[in-house]
């Protein structure tokens, strides 16, 4: 055997070799007249192997991944494989949503507690000995006594404020930057038609107040107001949405991957 | 593509290559890839994978169809449907139209190739 036609024999070796980085329904069909065509191009003597060499070189690669991508196209982009990943994304992020929202919202209404308490046992001793008596008696019940050693910004502690009808504080238990501050008129407007009120209250930018204002009736009316710093539910929501955000993630990749694997198992075996 | 409609657009070099190389008769790989490269038949150097890549995707659109096997079984041959004539006529109808625009422009010489 000549020296040139065993590099011939090497080169088709190595391209027989190379014929199995192709996916196995192509090179089931093609292999033989693919390596019959490689051969014809070596004995063709008009074309010399400084050509042959890079172009089949450069149609290996470019062949290669054309062949892979249509056996993907092919694999997943059938209408029900495709109908099912969606559908299965649709309910995935649908149960991740109703996983933030529901324990969070469980822990915004259990933020109420204990000023649901506090406010309608105190809005129900003031209304009982009258508004103004009651503080000129000096028989504030005993929540109400400690006035302003409740940090409203830092502590996580329950307080009250009691405020006369026109939203003028009367008594407070706690402060915020050495005062007590008063909520917007249109909350006082609301629990006198409504009697009461529940609502997430931010008295400055960065605190927030799970509060709770309940009406005073009778002859000397006002409000009473008990509330919270929300700091600690907001940390836990946040945590929530944190583990729900990984939940979905974690749905979403086996659903990705369950695709995957279905769709190349079951994909069509023809070339 | 659904088998038996004409692609609206341009064919791909690779495809016209084929067709123009099927269009004188049945011929295997090898031919078609020597064909191509030649300037009359389109200048495409074609390897074998694009080749066959090529023409497994013309089978499936009708353009082309396997006419048989050599005796060895190494080499198969392939020829044109009548689908495939119709979509080469259109191809070079659609060629022929922007040569003669070139022409009209002054871009190419007239009364052949300079």
């Amino acid at each position: 055997m000549s020296e040139s036609r065993f590099h011939d024999s090497r080169l088709e070796r190595l391209y027989a070799a190379a014929m199995h980085l192709y996916p196995a329904p192509f090179r089931e069909a093609y292999a033989p007249a693919m390596r019959q065509a490689f051969r014809d191009a070596l004995q063709d003597r008009t074309l010399s192997r400084r050509t042959l060499i890079p172009l089949v070189l450069r149609d290996l690669v470019i062949s290669l991944l054309k062949e892979h991508l249509a056996m993907a196209r092919e694999a997943f982009s059938r209408p029900a494989l495709m109908y099912n990943a969606l559908v299965l994304c649709a309910l995935a992020t649908g149960l991740a949503l109703a996983l933030n929202v529901i324990p969070s919202q469980v822990l915004r209404l259990g933020a109420n507690d204990p000023q649901i308490a506090m406010a309608s046992d105190l809005a129900a001793a003031l209304e009982q000995g009258g508004l103004n008596e009651t503080l000129q008696a000096g028989t504030l019940p005993a929540l109400v006594s400690e006035s302003g050693k409740i940090d409203m910004a830092h502590s996580l502690s329950p307080f009250v404020i009691v405020y006369d009808d026109q939203g003028h504080t009367i008594a407070s238990q706690a402060q915020l930057d050495g005062a007590t501050p008063v909520p917007p008129a249109g909350i006082f407007n609301y629990v006198r038609n409504h009697k009461e009120d529940r609502i997430s209250w931010q008295p400055r930018r960065d605190v927030r107040i799970a509060a709770v204002i309940e009406r005073v009736d009778g002859p000397q009316p006002g409000f009473v107001l008990a509330g919270r710093n929300m700091r600690e539910v907001e940390s836990r929501e946040a945590l929530v949405g944190q583990l729900a955000g990984l939940t979905w993630i974690g749905m979403i990749g086996v659903i990705l991957v369950g695709t995957l694997v279905f769709g190349w198992s079951t994909r069509p075996k023809t070339a | 593509m659904a088998i038996g409609t004409a692609p609206a657009a341009p064919l791909s070099p690779a495809v016209f290559a084929i067709l123009l190389s099927l269009a004188e008769g049945e011929k295997h790989g090898y031919q078609m890839m020597k064909d191509a490269r030649a300037p009359e038949g389109g200048g495409v150097r074609l390897g074998p994978g694009t080749l066959y890549g090529s023409l497994e995707r013309m089978m499936r659109d009708g353009f082309v169809e396997e006419s048989g096997l050599s005796d060895d079984e190494r080499r198969r041959y392939y020829r044109l449907t009548g689908l495939g004539q119709s979509v080469l006529a259109v191809e070079l109808e659609r060629l022929d139209a922007a040569v003669a625009s070139a022409r009209s422009l002054g871009l190419l010489p007239h009364g052949g190739r300079s």
